[in-house]
């Protein structure tokens, strides 16, 4: 096996294992389905978009749309992550039949995401915590299933990355991607499932998205435990951009700043969800 | 009359797109039927109600008001039915003709054509959206 070298490149450059142009399509061909799925929701925000602006109805102060859009940018987000990440799943697992299989399930769970909150907004109902229709009241642990299932994906990358013996990535980056990808599931079965557990995401303040942070929607005078779910979520971003950073700082063969930094962001994850549950406003 | 006429449309329509649907088993005949020769007799339908009415017709194409004022004539609002139901399939039957073409696979076609048939446009969307992601591995990057 070639070694590789991991001393400190020019400041100018990317580590030695990064491409230095990285190839946008290389993402479909390592995980067509996450790719493609996630690039098909993207493009399904542009009618969202014509919907939103042609429809008057509101939704706890906003247009019953939004919902969606944030849903759509969200998943097709998580989807290009991981298919992003697939390129350091070893070929004969991305190619099995079982990671096919299971693949073909997480995508189904975020179809069924997606219909599911975009049926709600057509509705002008609301998806999570209606306890008024009866049809959604059945459906809502049933779509709590999915996100889970869906959410698992970042699980088994963290695994299949974890065992590659041949990712070619420095030591500091490898273990940023896979802490970042292996706390994803947990930080975010706590954060979402205690918010489910509730049934609502607002501590105190008025139950409304009118006044809430800009693009966020987090209200500004009470608690919002949308805000520890969407950094537990981000730990698959978080954490390997920290990773990136420490490599050069730091330099690519220490691990020990990565794995700190995974600590204080669970500490952080951990602080924004009291924070929360105290019915304390985020900013 | 003009009821014959549209419960004739529509299950000539539907005929068309049970032809999409059986397509896979019979790709040319199913063409011909929801290609040709549905749409065209449709189409020989629109021609003869817009040339009996359109003389007689108030409203234009100029303004909302006027298109409305159009279709308060309920032959006028026939034909706009008609065109609805033969450019639907013609498009229907275009996609299945793509996707065959392109290797798509007819179980993400057939969403497609429900969509199509039911609200046109959408459906459009939806399968031009399909052929968007599905040709991105063919347009040249390395195979890893």
């Amino acid at each position: 096996m070639k070694s590789i070298d991991y001393t400190p490149a020019p400041a100018n450059l990317l580590p030695r294992p990064l491409p230095r142009r990285v190839d946008p399509l290389q993402l479909v061909t390592d995980s067509p389905l996450y790719a493609r799925l996630g690039i098909l929701l993207f493009l399904a925000m542009a009618p969202t978009f014509a919907a939103a602006w042609l429809d008057d109805r509101m939704l706890h102060g906003v247009s019953v749309w939004q919902k969606p859009l944030k849903f759509e940018f969200a998943l097709g987000v998580y989807l290009l992550t991981l298919a992003f990440f697939a390129r350091y799943v070893p070929v004969s697992v991305r190619e099995s039949r079982a990671n096919r299989f299971f693949e073909i399930i997480v995508a189904l769970a975020v179809i069924g995401e997606i219909v599911w909150i975009g049926a709600a907004a057509y509705l002008g109902i609301a998806s999570h915590f209606n306890t008024q229709e009866p049809f959604f009241v059945l459906l809502y642990p049933v779509m709590g299933l999915m996100a889970t299932i869906l959410t698992s994906a970042t699980a088994v990358q963290a695994y299949a990355i974890r065992n590659n013996r041949q990712t070619r990535l420095p030591p500091a980056l490898k273990v940023g991607i896979v802490l970042g990808l292996a706390l994803t599931l947990p930080l975010t079965l706590i954060s979402a499932g205690y918010m489910s557990s509730i049934g609502s995401h607002w501590v105190g303040g008025v139950a409304s998205d009118a006044g809430g942070l800009n693009l966020m929607g987090w209200v500004r005078d009470g608690g919002d435990l949308r805000v520890a779910h969407f950094f537990a979520t981000h730990a698959m971003h978080s954490v390997p951009a920290f990773a990136l950073v420490s490599a050069y700082v730091f330099g690519a063969n220490n691990r020990r700043p990565v794995m700190m930094f995974a600590v204080v962001y669970v500490v952080f994850v951990a602080g924004v969800f009291l924070q929360a549950l105290a019915g304390r406003p985020f900013i | 009359m003009l009821e014959t006429l549209f419960s004739t449309a529509g299950a000539l329509a539907m005929a068309g797109w049970l032809a999409l649907l059986a397509s896979p088993l019979a790709p040319r005949l199913s063409d011909r039927i929801a290609a040709v020769a549905v749409p065209l007799i449709l189409s020989v339908a629109y021609a003869g109600l817009v040339l009996a009415n359109w003389s007689t017709a108030e409203g234009g194409f100029d303004s909302l008001d006027n298109v409305a004022l159009l279709f308060q004539s309920r032959e006028l609002l026939l034909a706009g039915w008609i065109h609805y139901l033969a450019f639907d399939l013609f498009v229907g039957a275009w996609e299945v003709r793509t996707a065959r073409a392109e290797k798509i696979r007819f179980f993400l076609v057939v969403p497609c054509l429900i969509l199509t048939f039911l609200f046109g446009p959408a459906g459009l969307l939806v399968f031009q959206a399909l052929r968007l992601v599905g040709s991105f591995p063919r347009s040249g990057s390395r195979a890893n």
